[in-house]
């Protein structure tokens, strides 16, 4: 991901409310980066331009070598499928379906062939799920939904996976098994994570960490090195998150 | 596929709304299918009056009589059409008739009517009028010199059974020619213009009074007046090189546009019903889909594309529109089974019949029943509620993700 000069403004009545003030910042393939900063400081408007839900005002911008701004909304909407997974703050899980139907859905919309039911099972199992696929939404506990939240964002292989403050509404013990569950996805498929928090927990497992400020990047830093990561098995997973 | 098991439970999540959309559509459903019922009715109500009143449902006619309508026509080879027609299959039955315009006259009493020359054995299958005579009798086969006539004619003429009348008309050749007649029946319709239309003798005298010989049409009545298109083309290959066939409609095109202009308008208000429940139904979608304005925007964000969105909708509306036509025909049979059975009686606003362009009709329409109320109730039920989800569905197309998240947030 590469961004140059990148601005974006919001209509605000007859006001013009500036989210991002020019960010530059290159993002490599296979980072685990935290974006940091106050509330405002345009963490989630990043995110979304980043994940082609919205376009820049100015500047430039290119995801998997695509240029945003350029992109139709159709073509956004199918680099959002083919490349890139999305974990939000809500979860924002579809409440009818089941776990393994809500993995199952984003398959399907991506055309995959008749082994999806197979390969959304799977997902879920390496997020410690597998007892849990036929359990509606409602049923599962937030950590659960959590995970399959990510389960469903990475399901599809992306290249990128993009998560909006994805421990805010997880306790300690949840968020830190979430943070080792994403930690441990980047190493098997190498994925790229970016996600947004407030969470210093969550910042202790970023490799690299980008501080907005004012919608500008304040700080970019690198972690120094791998912080302590331990692969968890499922079983351990699964006590964790009940 | 879960897109089609979302859509399900999507409509299962407010069942309340679920089930007055159903109900709705239900309703309109049935509202139209009762009066489109009582159209196809009044279709079948047409061809029967219509062929009862000797129009029959299929008549051969001679080259130029359907501009001019000129009863002294005659057919080119009137036997030779005659065995055509009775060769048909499906032909209930065929006779041949000849008319003349004639001055009827009882002592100082004329009345202007037109004579119709017949074969009185086949003649009463055709013309229901004449199957009940009310005084007197009916014409034989060898009642030369005998005639029948209403009772609106018998009156004007103050003449009774037994009374001899004289018929005068123009010859050929423009000469004027009379013939006796005496009076054996008089019919009684219950309407003083269908009385009017009959004035019968037996065809031979028909062609002795006016000079002309032969007959100037065969009518002919079917079994099922649903067989007229494939009667009038396969006959129309055998009659006589310069005779025609033409269909009820053509014969009574008044009739036949009176009984269009009012289906017509039942149509427009099945119409105007039916957009009323389409708004309902679609009221109830677009509801439905603000409440879940946020899936949306992560459906959406997840990649699901405009054209899959809609069909999401769609298919929702599909399941709506298919539990209204369940619904409808389950409610619907019994009712049009018991219009089709029982009728709908207006004699207490019409009377015992009524009368138009001289044919009668039965103050009751009979609906119809068959298998087209499953496809027509599941039409219109899938119809309406896929034309009710289009704006909803456009709606929930058009979601911004980013915007409705952030408002979401």
């Amino acid at each position: 991901m590469r961004a140059r000069g990148v601005t974006k403004t919001f209509a605000s009545g007859r006001q013009e409310v500036w989210a991002l003030r020019g960010v530059d910042l290159d993002v490599r393939a296979g980072e685990f980066l935290a974006l940091v900063g106050p509330s405002g400081s345009g963490k989630t408007t990043l995110l979304n331009l980043i994940g082609a839900l919205d376009v820049p005002t100015a500047g430039e911008l290119l995801v998997l070598g695509r240029p945003i701004a350029a992109l139709s909304k159709h073509e956004r909407a199918h680099l959002r499928l083919q490349s890139l997974g999305f974990v939000f703050q809500a979860y924002n899980l579809v409440p009818v379906l089941t776990a393994r139907e809500n993995v199952e859905f984003v398959l399907e919309l991506q055309g995959a062939g008749l082994d999806r039911r197979a390969r959304a099972q799977e997902v879920l199992a390496e997020l410690g799920l597998a007892d849990l696929t036929d359990r509606r939404i409602n049923e599962l506990s937030g950590g659960q939904q959590q995970r399959v939240a990510v389960a469903r964002a990475v399901a599809a292989r992306p290249a990128i996976v993009l998560a909006d403050e994805p421990t805010a509404n997880l306790d300690g013990e949840n968020a830190e098994t979430l943070m080792h569950l994403m930690r441990d996805l980047r190493d098997r498929h190498g994925m790229t994570f970016i996600f947004s928090t407030h969470d210093p927990r969550v910042v202790a497992h970023a490799v690299r960490i980008v501080t907005l400020v004012d919608g500008r990047v304040a700080r970019d830093e690198r972690t120094g090195g791998e912080p302590p990561h331990t692969i968890l098995p499922a079983a351990t997973v699964q006590a964790v998150g009940a | 596929m879960v897109s089609t098991r979302y859509a399900a439970r999507s409509v299962g999540r407010n069942l309340r709304r679920t089930v007055l959309s159903i109900v709705g559509v239900a309703i309109g459903c049935l509202l139209a299918l009762f009066m489109e019922s009582l159209n196809r009715g009044r279709g079948e109500l047409f061809a029967r009056a219509g062929s009862a009143s000797g129009l029959g449902h299929v008549r051969v006619v001679p080259a130029g009589w359907r501009g001019r309508r000129d009863p002294r026509l005659r057919l080119a080879d009137w036997r030779a059409d005659l065995a055509a027609a009775q060769a048909m299959s499906g032909v209930a039955s065929v006779t041949a008739r000849a008319r003349a315009q004639v001055l009827l006259a009882v002592g100082t009493h004329v009345v202007p009517v037109e004579l119709t020359g017949v074969q009185p054995d086949i003649e009463p299958r055709t013309f229901r009028y004449v199957q009940t005579i009310g005084r007197g009798r009916y014409l034989r086969a060898d009642d030369g010199g005998a005639l029948v006539a209403g009772r609106a004619i018998a009156d004007r003429l103050s003449a009774d059974l037994d009374d001899e009348i004289v018929a005068t008309t123009v010859g050929p050749g423009g000469e004027i020619q009379s013939a006796l007649f005496r009076l054996v029946g008089i019919v009684s319709t219950g309407s003083d213009d269908t009385d009017l239309a009959v004035c019968q003798v037996v065809l031979e005298d028909l062609q002795r009074l006016t000079g002309f010989a032969g007959a100037g049409e065969v009518s002919i009545v079917l079994n099922d007046y649903r067989e007229i298109d494939r009667v009038r083309a396969r006959l129309a290959g055998s009659v006589a090189a310069a005779d025609e066939v033409m269909t009820l409609s053509e014969l009574a095109p008044d009739i036949e546009g009176h009984f269009k202009q009012d289906a017509a308008m039942t149509r427009f208000v099945s119409g105007i019903i039916l957009l009323i429940v389409l708004l309902g139904v679609a009221s109830a979608q677009l509801a439905a889909v603000l409440e879940r304005r946020r899936e949306f925007a992560v459906l959406a964000a997840l990649g699901m594309n405009g054209p899959r969105m809609v069909w999401l909708i769609v298919q929702e509306a599909l399941m709506l529109g298919g539990g209204g036509a369940v619904l409808a025909v389950a409610a619907g049979v019994p009712l049009v089974w018991k219009l089709a059975r029982s009728g709908l009686d207006f004699s207490r606003y019409l009377g015992g019949t009524y009368a138009f362009q001289g044919v009668l009709f039965d103050p009751v329409i009979y609906g119809d029943f068959g298998w087209w109320i499953v496809v027509y109730v599941s039409a219109v039920a899938m119809g309406a509620t896929i034309l009710a989800s289009l704006y909803p569905a456009w709606y929930a197309a058009r979601t911004d993700p980013a915007v409705a998240l952030r408002v979401a947030q």
